[in-house]
């Protein structure tokens, strides 16, 4: 859906209709709506208060406030803020997702259901995880490590806190639970930047965590506004090494465009990239009908994902065997996309209005192409023997039917993210190949929004990025 | 044709055309757009299956064809990989889908590229025009003799009416903007010159190669390939050296112009461009020391295509008519697009853009899937057109832009619908702040220029 942005630069007004967003500075909660902003998918309005600029930075002569705080310490008080959120005593998530059901094109129940299991990111374990698949040394983020290099030299390593702004995505409400628990396993002093489609979430967490308690430094360290992406006043001057070491940014296009300018020697982007991710399935998946079926619910699974907002969720399904089981399996996945779950609802929202037209001639050029649902967000499953060249959204599969997998790889590119493989067997064989054509992860089919913990993101262990790596020699 | 459509298109002769008042060419109107869909309906095949989709039989108003307005990207549906692996028989399959006439068989086999394709289409009376795919896909437009003779009529029409400059053969002719060399613009031109021209002198035309729809969709067709990583170092390094080349070359075309200009400056002009190369010229002839007081004064121009998204100072039109000493009621602007045959012209006295009683103006809801109510007044909304006068494709189109459209008389006196001049596309309306994670490798192609 395209929205109208009438004002896209912030607009003084008086408006009381307005849904009020908070700002959240090391602590403290910022009130006050005196500018407006329309939310860039659904066009809502919303009002912030001002932004102090000085607020957000923390002058270098100040030592970042967790700088002393054990891991073992910060990952007990997340624990303690994780058992904190549960949907139906947290006033502070009660309210967002209100908010957030205006501004997000995802389904309140979908909302709800994150927010329900959201806490799992905050166990000890997980967390714990993290810390030591990232570190080779987890006591560096402690204090000074020692070390003794070939020659008999001595030296000593930290990973030293650094300064961030994130720039948080969309798609996702709960990802910033990740983002914030990131920030204080490394002890950054954070901003985060909240997207137009949800500038409720963040804010929430923080709250809760200042319940928790106040002054504790992890609370110190996190701010939390909303501005539009792009403007200058602000980003121009924010962005430089003076103030902060690294963007963390989410995503593609403008949004990055918008960041790469100020990026220069001392300031550090890590990027998220967008991502889009597919499926194969090797001629074993169309053997029976009780293979189908399985294997279908399965596709559906990966495809479903928020809807197919998400850069986990399919949206390409390479497919080898018989036209027969094929087809089969085509209209099965039609009616299993259609199926309301944990993170899909029945119904998303139909697809834009260019796509929708490519469909259309995709059907009136009586081509290969078979059709099963319509383009309105109940499911769709469109069969070619060459990928469609639009971006499937909105619960849209599109099946391409190749004589041999192998074949399937020349369209595996930088952009691609997970690969969901069935029979699983077959990855082994093909995970390198698909390394090389750029992609990142290879799952199991319907296991691509399940992760094994403490893995790579997008090709990397964000935590060593977000580190500033001092260190101590006596060479 | 039925009868509402001709009595309707032969007033593109009339003087009094936009003084009819939209109340009375309602009826009218939809009796044509119904004669066009009977005509049409089985003939052209996006339009049958969208006729189907919508249960429609007939067209009784105008809430009946919205759902047969073709969206503007319709003309971009074809895959990209038609162009980019010389699919022409694919492509000219996807071209019989939204033309009423059936796409004779071409020879294939040996065609050379697209513009090979193209003019072997053009000797068999199907013309094809493109749009520039500078910032994405092009639309390719099809069109047939029936389009070409109307644009003849039309856009003569249309200036002489937006100017007041009658069609006198006594103006020397400078088009200073490159034009691609497409058939719309072609007999655009030629009709221009036999309207206006003065005999006495050739047309002096930008000299550049001329833009043919291949080098229009090269960029397109190398994007494809760099997204798809089948592109070569080489491939991009040889195409960035021949867009420099081509960006010097037009460089000093513009420099010929404006010395061509002021060494014509004594005689009565019509110059012709788009802004963003009427800028350009305007400001050489301002630095070699020319300005209004040097040109004729009575000069016109004719200004085709909007900004472009081309970067110009906020005066840039004062600028340009300040230059060439146009005088203020010569001053000439039409609305129109590649997807629509007829143009709409602005009015000297309001300052609107008036719709002839061939152009049938619907204000939609943003989606484009709905007419807004308007029992009277101004409305704001998307703009779509039912063009009654085109023959070789369907007349309904929805565009990307965002229109006032009022059906009350204008201040210039003239009593039929018009449009404020304050057209905005609503893709540059959008936002920028759209985060997330999922996305396509489109975002890892960087520029090409």
């Amino acid at each position: 859906m395209t929205t109208l942005d009438l004002q896209p630069k912030a607009q003084h007004t008086d408006s009381d209709d307005a849904i009020r967003v908070d700002h959240f500075i090391r602590g403290r909660v910022i009130t006050g709506g005196a500018v407006h902003y329309y939310s860039r998918d659904l066009g809502v309005e919303f009002a912030t208060p001002e932004i102090l600029l000085d607020e957000l930075v923390t002058p270098r002569s100040e030592l970042p406030p967790l700088l002393d705080v054990p891991t073992e310490e910060i990952i007990d008080f997340l624990v303690a803020c994780g058992e904190r959120l549960v949907l139906e005593d947290n006033v502070y998530l009660q309210e967002a997702l209100e908010h957030i059901v205006a501004t997000n094109p995802l389904p309140r129940r979908v909302v709800e259901n994150l927010f329900r299991v959201a806490r799992n990111r905050l166990t000890k374990e997980a967390l714990w995880c993290s810390v030591e698949t990232s570190f080779a040394n987890p006591l560096a983020l402690d204090g000074w490590v020692e070390r003794v290099d070939f020659a008999g030299q001595h030296g000593a390593l930290r990973a030293f806190p650094s300064r961030m702004i994130h720039m948080m995505a969309g798609n996702s409400p709960t990802g910033c639970i990740s983002s914030i628990a990131d920030g204080a396993l490394v002890k950054a002093i954070n901003v985060f930047k909240m997207p137009s489609s949800d500038p409720f979430t963040c804010v929430a967490m923080l709250r809760t965590m200042a319940e928790v308690d106040p002054d504790h430094p992890v609370v110190r360290s996190m701010s939390a506004v909303y501005w539009r992406g792009g403007d200058e006043r602000i980003e121009r001057t924010l962005y430089r090494p003076q103030y902060f070491d690294k963007i963390v940014a989410w995503g593609g296009g403008d949004a990055i465009n918008n960041v790469i300018k100020y990026l220069g020697p001392g300031l550090q982007l890590v990027s998220f990239d967008p991502k889009t991710s597919i499926s194969m399935i090797g001629p074993e998946g169309f053997e029976s009908g009780a293979v189908i079926e399985e294997v279908a619910e399965a596709a559906a699974t990966d495809v479903t994902v928020f809807n197919q907002e998400a850069c986990l969720a399919s949206r390409f399904i390479f497919v080898e065997g018989e036209r027969e089981g094929i087809e089969k399996f085509c209209a099965r996945l039609q009616e299993r996309l259609g199926v309301d779950r944990q993170t899909a609802s029945e119904v998303a929202h139909p697809l834009p209005v260019d796509t929708r037209e490519e469909i259309t001639m995709l059907q009136v050029m009586d081509d290969d192409c078979m059709v099963w649902g319509k383009p309105d967000g109940r499911g769709l499953v469109l069969l070619t023997s060459d990928p469609v060249e639009f971006h499937p959204s909105s619960k849209t599969a599109n099946v391409v039917h190749v004589a041999s997998l192998d074949d399937a790889v020349r369209f595996v590119n930088v952009a691609t993210q997970t690969i969901g493989m069935y029979p699983p067997e077959r990855k082994s064989a093909m995970r390198d190949r698909l390394a090389s054509a750029g992609a990142q992860r290879v799952v199991r089919l319907g296991g691509a929004a399940t992760h094994v913990a403490g893995g790579a993101h997008d090709a990397m262990f964000p935590l060593q990025h977000f580190v500033h790596w001092m260190s101590d020699e006596d060479a | 044709m039925g009868g509402a459509v001709e009595r309707l298109t032969k007033l593109v002769r009339s003087e009094d055309r936009f003084a009819i008042p939209y109340s009375e060419l309602r009826q009218a109107q939809a009796e044509a757009m119904n004669e066009r869909f009977e005509e049409r309906g089985d003939r052209i095949k996006l339009l049958a299956f969208r006729a189907k989709e919508a249960g429609t039989t007939e067209i009784r108003g105008r809430e009946d064809m919205v759902p047969l307005l073709f969206p503007h990207t319709a003309y971009k549906s074809y895959p990209e990989s038609f162009l980019s692996e010389q699919k022409w028989d694919r492509l000219g399959k996807w071209l019989g889908t939204v033309s009423p006439y059936p796409i004779c068989d071409i020879e294939t086999s040996e065609v050379k590229d697209i513009d090979d394709w193209i003019d072997r289409l053009s000797a068999k009376g199907h013309y094809v025009s493109c749009t520039s795919g500078t910032t994405g896909k092009s639309a390719m437009l099809i069109a047939a003799d029936r389009d070409m003779e109307w644009s003849r009529v039309d856009t003569v029409g249309v200036f002489s009416w937006g100017s007041g400059v009658e069609p006198e053969r006594d103006r020397r002719m400078f088009g200073v903007a490159p034009i691609a060399d497409v058939p719309k613009n072609v007999t655009i031109r030629d009709a221009q010159l036999a309207a206006f021209g003065d005999p006495r002198f050739a047309p002096f035309r930008l000299p550049v190669p001329p833009i043919t729809v291949g080098q229009l969709t090269n960029m397109v067709v190398l994007r494809k390939a760099i997204v798809d990583g089948t592109a070569r170092p080489d491939e991009i390094a040889q195409f960035e050296a021949t867009s420099k080349e081509r960006a010097e070359t037009l460089e000093r075309a513009y420099v010929i112009s404006a010395e061509s200009l002021v060494a014509a400056r004594a005689n009565k002009l019509f110059i012709s461009g788009m802004w963003n190369a009427l800028h350009q010229v305007a400001t050489l002839v301002r630095e070699m020391g020319y300005g209004a007081k040097d040109f004729h004064p009575d000069n016109c121009i004719y200004v085709g295509g909007g900004l472009k998204r081309a970067q110009l100072p906020p005066d840039y039109q004062e600028f340009v008519h300040e230059t060439f000493n146009i005088p203020a009621n010569r001053k000439f602007q039409n609305y129109s697009m590649q997807e629509l045959n007829s143009g709409m012209p602005r009015c000297q006295k309001g300052g609107r853009y008036h719709v002839p009683p061939w152009m049938v103006p619907f204000v939609l809801n943003e989606d484009g899937d709905e007419l807004l109510p308007h029992d009277g007044g101004e409305i704001e909304g998307r703009a779509a057109f039912f063009d009654l006068a085109l023959d070789g494709r369907w007349g309904g189109v929805i565009t990307g832009d965002k229109i006032s459209l009022d059906v009350n008389p204008c201040l210039c006196g003239n009593a039929g619908p018009s449009i404020r001049d304050d057209i905005m596309r609503y893709a540059d309306l959008d936002g920028d702040d759209k985060i997330g994670c999922a996305g396509t490798v489109d975002a890892y192609v960087r520029g090409l220029s």
